[in-house]
Parts: structure tokens; C-alpha cells; sequence
């Protein structure tokens, strides 16, 4: 199951986060620091896309200046995971249109409504394109 | 993938959505919000609580404050404003309302209740939408969802966001959730099937019996789907499965094995070999047509698809091929031992995570015959950094003594290893500097060290044919480990020379030498991390110096002037090894004695003497007893002793006479009249206590426990025989001395003695031994010498003698009254002999 999802930038600024267990805010600044300082220094093309994270792993993506990071349980598949962050993306792209850095700050209320359709309590809920991009498309049609 | 550039702000989107006119407005004012905080990146503080009170007056502000918190601001105060939104009748509205609140609500939220109510009305209406929106903020709500739990059954419409609200952690919930969740399993819609799946495998990990009637279903899920996701879930769910029903391995044998052969997506062939591995399903022993259809067996099988894991280019596929690797070792180590040569290039990798993994994987294959080779390998790796053995944080680029301030530790590179032994190759360095080296990681150092030592020490060393070379190899990691494990190595090197006998003279040598290293002993001081290897190589010295050619330098290696930088425990080891050295030298120089040994030992005694001196008594001229309240008390002991012995001998050779004094050949015999062999920690509670002796009751008079605690108190009832609270050893006797200031000494003639029966045993002393080196556990505390049994039959191929454990004697052989005639304890003081034979009374049975 996902602990938390954060999508930081290279500075260290989150520009999303969904956190699927509670934690207390000094947690959750204490938590967001420390994936960034891992994440941020790893080399691409010479290490792999999975951390050990306290009892965790973290899987991360790096899309151009952001990372996508999920932190999910040691037993998990992490290889199902990274292609479940490629799959988030992929929406976010198709449902923006060629979307940049700045659509994520300016529009973030719609990333969220994105990835809670996607992921629900830490599980994957939905993964064919399609059917999400048509709820989306619903849900916008009622604003 | 379209890569993310950057777009201008007011990208078409925003605008072009089909808001309404209010929303837009306030979605301005967010943009702007979000631009003035962007251009405004100087003045940030002033800016926001500018808009903060801005936000204060506004009611529909909820969006602005959403990001405000996500940039680390507190919106608490907002809480109720944020309900009100949530109770909007506007659908929009109220989504915002609702992300805001499971962004920022938590368990103590005052408003809980407010929202609760709210969230059971949302979940109670037709539209699925606010359905869909309530979900959002249920993540947050643990205890509070009890409540709601009986109305949930209800609701149907949107079956996948019901099953996963019942997935946190409700279990009175789960009850009646179970039924249902297994009858979503025949939904017909496929995303409904696959969330199903995906709760009920979180589910089973934690209680997989509930779920072992969905078996056939599952299964035939399994068969049925094409959604890798789902396969991967129902694989892995029949991983917790399996292990309470083992029929199932063999149902699921055919269909793992056929995905294994014609799956092409990556994960799920990971997820499959993985749940064969672990779920025991290659202990299956029917064979499997491969993908040119020859016959072979299962766990072949998957060893063979994981070698494409980690053999593979990709950083990603190498980590979780070793993963399962680790796993398939435990279970099937045959199937692993022939890929010793791919798992040593892993070691290598710039990627920590994989270097760990494979370090595991090799230390689990060393065998005879290549524990020489994988720990050379390892070693080679900790000298090539170079820089990690001075300050640490340093990037490499070679050592700049000059710039480091800290205490210089050894410079790696310029060791040359004991145990290379001309059949060393020079490593490779990295290719480039530039390249983060990852040996420069304490912890993978620190997973090295402790990789080597565990290969060497498996099984009483039943790897090891040549202990010169794993003692060699012990004091070469001492000097480039680089990371503090002085006090793991100092105990390793300790074992295996008092278990191993042949080795002793060779240990005692390499110690020898590393005490007269002075890049160890200059610098010391008690917390270094060679503090611990100094201080048993002392005691390794004094102990066996007997077995190697007496010189009288040891004296001076042993009393070497940063000495009082040590703890006190340390200082004893020292002070302690110096003695037996010294008396051990007298009688070998005894032996040739004519008026040159006779100046030599006169010169010796009085540089002795000075050497104590200038150490502990600060000025020449000091009486001990002035100074001795400032020494630590162990140590304070053996000074006596030693004081007393160099005063001897200074009488005694104060004329020259013509043959050796009997004092100087006699000394020795208060270390080496017998020897003193390593016993089971364990033996001491194997000694049956005497009836009617109960040990803990109070001797005398109870004393009354004042405020000012002048004895320890007494110790815990006992519950086992274990003998760790006889454990000098052990943290809290430790404690309690420490405890002690050494100014309350409580005065000994007023503790009434009890004269205690104890037949023919005498029980340890519960007054703690000054003179024994406190963390060895091995050698007999008890009074009692015995010989040691017929030693172990040695190891296979290797003729050298050590002492398992399990061939320690547990219980003495000989009561006290057989041994021989007490010490000749003329010597006053407490000496380590003469205070051991405390003779209780006449034994009497009971």
C-alpha cells in the first residue's frame, strides 16, 4: 500500500502531496525533507529508481525538473508502482494538454481531483486511461 | 512522455474551463495569488500575511489557503470556514471544501464532529459525485468512521470507492464488509473486480485464513484476466496464501509457470517469481516445459528468469533481482552459488541499495574455498577510499592532512596489508573521481566490516583453514575500517585467540606490533575506536607473552604516555598487562643471570618505576596513598601492586649478588602458575545451589535504604540460572559502581560477615573483582582451577584446536579442596591471584 505520494521539484518545493496515513505536521515536514535530500542526489543513470526509507522504499520518477515519489511498503512490487507513477503522469499530460511544471502550481486542485481518482487509500483504484479521463471530463462538465 | 517545459502563466487552460462567473473570480484572485508569491519571492513573508488577512475577510477563500498550506503555512484557524464550504450546495465549492480538509484535518481536529455529520449526509445523497468527494476527506477520520460504518452498507452506486473506505483499519467493520467484498468479486465490471482484488490482498496480509475460501475464485481470476495489474495483486495475494495451505503451491504451480514462460511485462514476471520463491511454490517438484519445451524443473526455472533480473543493465531490474535473489539463497542456496561471479561485479555498483543486496547474497555463498577471495574483494573495496578513514563528510580527492583538524586516523592507501601476502592484485581505482564513491558510505563500510567478520566466525569458523590469515585480516580492517567498530573487532580478535591455540603466538605478535604503531597509540583517548583494539591487544600481550621471546620494550609499548587518556577499564588492561610482562621478562632474564642482566634489570626497574610514576602520580616524590583517590578504582589496585613488585626488586637487586635473586624468578608465578581456560558463559548456571542456601536473602542485617545509597541494592530475585546477574560484565553492575562516588566507600568492618556453607563449592564473590578485565565473559570468574576437558575434535582438514562452546565445560570438574597449595600471597595487596583463593569455610554437606 502507498504511504504517501509527493511531487517535489528540484529546489525541494512540493508541488503535491497526498498523505495516505496520518501523521502530524512536523511529520510530515520532517518526511518531505528527508525524501528530498534522498531523492535530489541520486544519480540516474547509475542507481536505481528505488530507496530504502526508514522501513519503507520509495520509488521515485524524475520528469524533467519534478520528482514523483511514492512511498510504499517493503513487500510491494515496485516495478508495478513505477509504471503506476508513468501512468499518473500520463494522465496529468493528456488531461492538460502537454502539461509543464506551472500547471501543477496554478491548477493543483485539479491534480488532486486527478490522483484521487487514480489512488484511493493508499491502493491503486482505477489504471485504464480511459475511464478516468472520461470521469474527468464528467466532473468538469458539472462545475 | 511530452517532458515538462516551461509554459507561460496564463496558460489557456485556466481561463478556458467552463467555470462559473464566482469561481472564476475567485480562481483570479488565486492565480494572482500565486503569481504575487512567485514575483514576490523577497518579500515573502510580508506578502502572505498580507494575503493572510486578505483571506481573513474573504468567505470562498478556501482554495488560496489550500496553497498556502502546501508551502508550509498553518490554516488551522480556518477549520470552520472550511466545513462551511464543505456544506455548500455549489458541487465545486464543496470539493474545494473537502480538499482542504483532508489536506490539513487530522485526528484532533475540533471540527471533526461537525464534518462527520456532514460526510454521512454527502454519503446518504443521490449524486455520486458527492459521494466520489467524501471519500477525498474519509483517509483522515480513523475512529470516526465507526460510526459511519452501518451506513455504508447502503451504498451501492459507487462500489469501488465503498470497498476501500473499508480498508482502513476498521476491523468491528469488517465483519460485515467481508461478505460483500467477496460478492463484488462476480461484479461485472472489470474495475470493481480489480479494486476487490486489490483490498482483499491488504487485507490477507495481515489475516490470510479469512480469505482462503476465495481461493477458487481467485484462481480463476488468475486464469481469466488480462489486467497485468490484477494478476500482479492475485499473484501476490497467493503468496500470503500459500504458506497456511500448501495444496495450493501445487494448483498454482501451472499457472504461475506458464505466466513466468510467456509474460512479457516485466513486473508481473517479477511479481510471480517473487511469490514462487517466497510462497514455497518451487519446492514443488513437478517439472515444467519451458519456452522451447524441454522439461526442467520449476525452481530451475524461476533461477534462471531472475538471472535476467539482476545480470540486466538496468539499475532498477539488478535491485529487485537481488531482492528475490536473498530469498531464493535462504531457501535453495545450490541454485545460487553457481552465479558467484555476477553477484561480485553488483558489489561494485554506484547504487547503495545494490551493494547491500548483493553483499547479503555473498556472504550467505562463502564456502571453504572462496572466503579467501570474497573478503579480499571487500577489502580492496574499503582501501580504495582513501579519504574515509580522516575527516569524515569529506569528498575524495586524497587525504589534505593539513586542512583536518580532527584526530588523524590511518590514511588507508598507505597500509600495505598484512594479509595480502604477494598473491594481492592491485585494485582497480574508480574510473573517475568524479563518480560518487559509494565506499565512502559509513554504512556500507560498516555492512562490510560486519560481512567479513560473519563469513570468517559462521559456525565456530568452519570456513576458516588459516587463522594467521583471518588474525591478519582482523588487523588490517583495524586500520582501514574507517568506521568505529573497535569495540566488534577488539572482541573478535579476542575470540579467536583465546579459542584457537596454535594462533596465540601469531596474535601475539601482530599485537605487539600494533602497539608499537604510534599512529594508533599517539592519539588516543577513550571514546577512539582504537581504544577497544589497544587495550585487548594489551591483554592478549600480557596474557600469552609467555609463548614469544620476553623483551623488555613491551614495558615501555604497554606504559606509553597517553595512557590516562584511556577509560579506566582500559588503563587496568594496561596496567595489568605490564605487570605480567614485567614479571614474565624477570624470569627469563633470570636465567642467565651475571652482572650485566643485573644492571639491566636495575635499570629497567627504575625506568619502570619512573614510567609509572610520570603516568599516574603526577610529580616525583608523591606518596600514592595522596594521589590515589583520583584514580579510577581498578586501576588503583594494580598500581599498588605494581609498586609493591618494582620496590621488590629494587631491594632485591639493590646488591649485586652473585646468582638471581629469587624474587625476580619467582614474581612470574602470581600470573602463569595455572592456566586459566575459557568456560561456557553458561557454566555458572549449571552450578546447582546448595539447599537451603538462599542467595537472596540479605547476609546480615538488612540495611535500610536511605536516601543516601551506599551500597548497591540488591539484585532482582532470580528468575533463570543464567549467570548475567554474576555478569561483572553487565550494564547495570557497571552502573551501580559508577553510581558509587567513590567518597562514600561505605566502611567495610561494619558489614557483618555471615559465614556461609557452601560444601564443596565456593560460589563467586559478590564483591566485584578489581582486577579482572570486565568484558570477558569466558574466563572463569569462580575461584575454581580445573583442567580443561579432552579438547573438541578440530574441524575437518584443519588440524587447529578451538574451543566450541558447547564443549566448554559447564560444570566444574574438580571441587577447590584438590587443588594445590594456595599462592604464595606475601605479596600484600590485591593481587589478581592471591585475593581469588578466598577459602569459605570447611566444606560441609548438607
Amino acid at each position: 500500500m502507498i504511504r504517501f505520494i509527493l511531487v517535489q521539484n528540484r529546489q525541494g518545493k512540493t508541488r503535491l502531496e497526498k498523505w495516505y496515513q496520518t501523521y502530524t505536521e512536523q511529520e510530515r515536514l520532517k518526511l518531505k525533507a528527508e525524501v528530498h535530500r534522498t531523492v535530489a542526489s541520486r544519480d540516474q543513470k547509475h542507481q536505481s529508481n528505488f530507496v530504502e526509507f526508514h522501513n519503507h522504499r520509495v520509488v521515485y520518477r524524475r520528469y524533467a525538473g519534478l520528482f514523483f515519489c511514492f512511498c510504499i511498503d517493503t513487500n510491494d512490487n515496485e516495478l508495478a508502482y513505477l509504471e503506476a507513477i508513468h501512468l499518473f503522469v500520463e494522465v496529468l499530460d493528456s488531461y492538460h494538454g502537454n502539461v509543464c511544471e506551472l500547471d501543477l502550481v496554478f491548477n493543483f486542485y485539479r491534480v488532486y481531483q486527478v490522483l484521487d481518482e487514480m489512488i484511493l487509500a493508499g491502493e491503486i483504484q482505477e489504471t485504464s486511461r480511459s475511464v478516468i479521463l472520461g470521469r474527468l471530463d464528467q466532473l468538469d462538465k458539472l462545475e | 512522455m511530452n517532458p515538462l517545459f516551461f509554459s507561460p502563466p496564463h496558460s489557456p487552460g485556466i481561463l478556458a474551463s467552463p467555470t462559473s462567473f464566482r469561481l472564476r473570480m475567485f480562481e483570479k484572485s488565486l492565480t494572482d495569488l500565486i503569481q504575487g508569491l512567485r514575483a514576490n519571492k523577497r518579500n515573502e513573508s510580508e506578502y502572505i500575511s498580507k494575503s493572510l488577512e486578505e483571506i481573513q475577510n474573504e468567505s470562498a477563500a478556501i482554495d488560496k489557503l489550500n496553497y498556502l498550506h502546501m508551502l508550509g503555512y498553518d490554516m488551522n484557524w480556518a477549520n470552520f470556514n472550511v466545513v462551511e464550504v464543505m456544506s455548500s450546495a455549489k458541487f465545486s465549492e464543496k470539493r474545494a471544501g473537502y480538499l482542504a480538509a483532508s489536506q490539513s484535518f487530522n485526528q484532533d481536529t475540533d471540527v471533526l464532529m461537525l464534518a462527520t455529520n456532514l460526510i454521512r449526509k454527502d454519503l446518504a445523497s443521490t449524486n455520486f459525485m458527492e459521494i466520489a468527494t467524501a471519500e477525498l476527506a474519509m483517509d483522515l477520520f480513523d475512529d470516526v468512521l465507526a460510526i459511519l460504518g452501518h451506513s455504508r452498507p447502503y451504498i451501492r452506486k459507487k462500489a469501488i470507492a465503498c470497498l476501500y473506505k473499508m480498508t482502513l483499519k476498521h476491523p468491528e467493520g469488517l465483519h460485515d464488509f467481508v461478505p460483500q467484498l467477496k460478492e463484488r468479486l462476480d461484479d461485472p465490471d472489470p474495475s470493481v473486480v480489480s479494486s476487490a482484488v486489490s483490498v482483499i490482498c491488504e487485507l490477507a496480509h495481515t489475516n490470510p485464513r479469512n480469505y482462503l475460501p476465495l481461493a477458487p475464485k481467485l484462481y480463476h481470476l488468475l486464469n481469466s484476466s488480462n489486467n497485468n495489474w490484477m494478476l500482479i495483486k492475485i499473484v501476490k495475494l497467493f503468496a500470503s496464501l500459500t504458506p497456511i495451505e500448501p495444496r495450493l503451491a501445487k494448483k498454482l504451480h501451472g499457472p504461475l509457470s506458464s505466466l513466468i514462460c510467456t509474460t512479457t511485462a516485466m513486473s508481473l514476471l517479477y511479481e510471480c517469481i517473487n511469490t514462487a520463491v517466497v510462497g514455497d511454490i518451487i519446492s514443488v517438484p513437478l517439472p515444467v516445459t519451458d519456452s522451447i519445451g524441454r522439461e526442467i524443473d520449476f525452481a530451475e526455472l524461476c533461477a534462471h528468469k531472475l538471472e535476467v533480473f539482476y545480470d540486466s543493465s538496468d539499475h532498477n531490474l539488478r535491485y529487485v533481482g537481488l531482492v528475490t535473489l536473498a530469498e531464493l539463497q535462504v531457501r535453495r542456496p545450490d541454485l545460487v552459488v553457481n552465479q558467484y561471479e555476477t553477484i561480485l561485479r553488483c558489489l561494485d555498483d554506484p547504487d547503495m541499495g545494490i551493494r547491500m543486496r548483493a553483499l547479503q547474497v555473498i556472504s550467505g555463498m562463502a564456502t571453504r574455498r572462496n572466503l579467501s577471495q570474497i573478503v579480499k574483494r571487500l577489502m580492496s573495496q574499503l582501501i580504495l577510499s582513501n579519504t574515509i578513514a580522516l575527516k569524515p563528510g569529506n569528498t575524495e580527492g586524497g587525504p589534505d592532512e593539513d586542512e583536518l583538524e580532527s584526530t588523524p586516523l590511518i590514511d588507508p592507501s598507505g597500509v600495505s596489508l598484512v594479509s595480502a601476502k604477494g598473491s594481492f592484485t592491485t585494485p582497480k581505482k574508480a574510473a573517475s573521481s568524479s563518480e560518487p564513491n559509494a565506499a565512502d558510505n559509513p554504512e556500507y563500510r560498516l555492512a562490510a566490516v560486519e560481512a567479513i567478520i560473519d563469513m570468517c566466525s559462521r559456525q565456530s569458523y568452519a570456513n576458516m583453514t588459516n587463522f594467521e590469515w583471518y588474525v591478519a585480516v582482523l588487523v588490517d580492517l583495524v586500520y582501514i575500517a574507517g568506521v568505529d567498530v573497535g569495540q566488534l573487532l577488539s572482541q573478535r580478535i579476542l575470540d579467536v585467540t583465546v579459542r584457537v591455540r596454535q594462533v596465540r603466538e601469531y596474535s601475539v605478535r601482530m599485537m605487539r606490533q600494533l602497539l608499537s604503531d604510534v599512529r594508533l597509540t599517539d592519539f588516543v583517548s577513550g571514546e577512539s575506536p582504537h581504544a577497544a583494539v589497544l587495550s585487548t591487544a594489551a591483554y592478549i600481550l600480557g596474557e600469552y607473552c609467555t609463548l614469544v621471546p620476553a623483551s623488555c620494550d613491551d614495558i615501555g609499548l604497554l606504559l606509553f604516555p597517553c595512557l590516562r587518556q584511556l577509560t579506566s577499564d582500559q588503563q587496568a588492561a594496561f596496567v595489568l598487562a605490564a605487570m605480567k610482562v614485567y614479571t614474565n621478562w624477570l624470569q627469563d632474564v633470570s636465567g642467565y643471570w651475571n652482572d650485566e642482566v643485573w644492571e639491566l634489570v636495575r635499570s629497567t626497574n627504575t625506568t619502570t618505576m619512573d614510567s609509572i610514576t610520570s603516568l599516574f602520580l603526577g610529580q616525583e616524590g608523591d606518596d600514592l596513598d595522596v594521589v590515589v583517590a583520583e584514580l579510577p578504582l581498578q586501576v588503583e589496585g594494580l598500581l599498588r601492586s605494581f609498586i609493591e613488585i618494582t620496590k621488590a626488586v629494587s631491594v632485591a637487586t639493590s646488591n649485586m649478588s652473585a646468582s638471581e635473586p629469587p624474587v625476580c624468578r619467582e614474581l612470574h608465578s602470581l600470573f602463569t602458575m595455572y592456566e586459566l581456560n575459557p568456560v561456557s558463559a553458561a557454566a555458572q548456571g549449571k552450578v546447582p545451589v546448595p539447599d537451603g542456601l538462599d542467595l537472596d536473602s540479605w547476609i546480615g542485617d538488612e540495611i535500610p535504604d536511605t536516601s543516601l545509597r551506599v551500597l548497591p541494592p540488591p539484585p532482582p530475585p532470580r528468575q533463570t540460572r543464567a549467570p548475567a546477574q554474576r555478569n561483572y560484565a553487565s550494564k547495570d553492575h557497571k552502573a551501580n559502581r559508577k553510581d558509587q562516588p567513590l567518597g562514600m566507600l561505605p566502611d567495610v568492618d561494619s558489614i557483618p560477615v555471615m559465614q556461609l556453607d557452601l560444601g564443596d563449592l565456593a560460589t563467586a564473590r559478590p564483591k566485584p573483582r578489581k582486577s579482572d578485565k570486565p568484558k570477558k565473559k569466558k574466563k572463569s570468574k569462580s575461584s575454581k582451577r580445573h583442567k580443561k576437558p579432552t579438547p573438541e575434535p578440530s574441524p575437518p582438514m584443519v588440524p587447529v584446536d578451538i574451543v566450541g562452546d558447547e564443549d566448554m565445560p559447564d560444570i566444574p570438574t574438580k571441587p577447590l579442596n584438590d587443588t594445590p597449595a594456595q599462592q604464595p600471597g606475601s605479596i600484600s595487596g590485591d593481587t589478581d591471584n592471591a585475593g581469588a583463593e578466598q577459602p569459605a569455610s570447611p566444606p560441609q554437606q548438607h
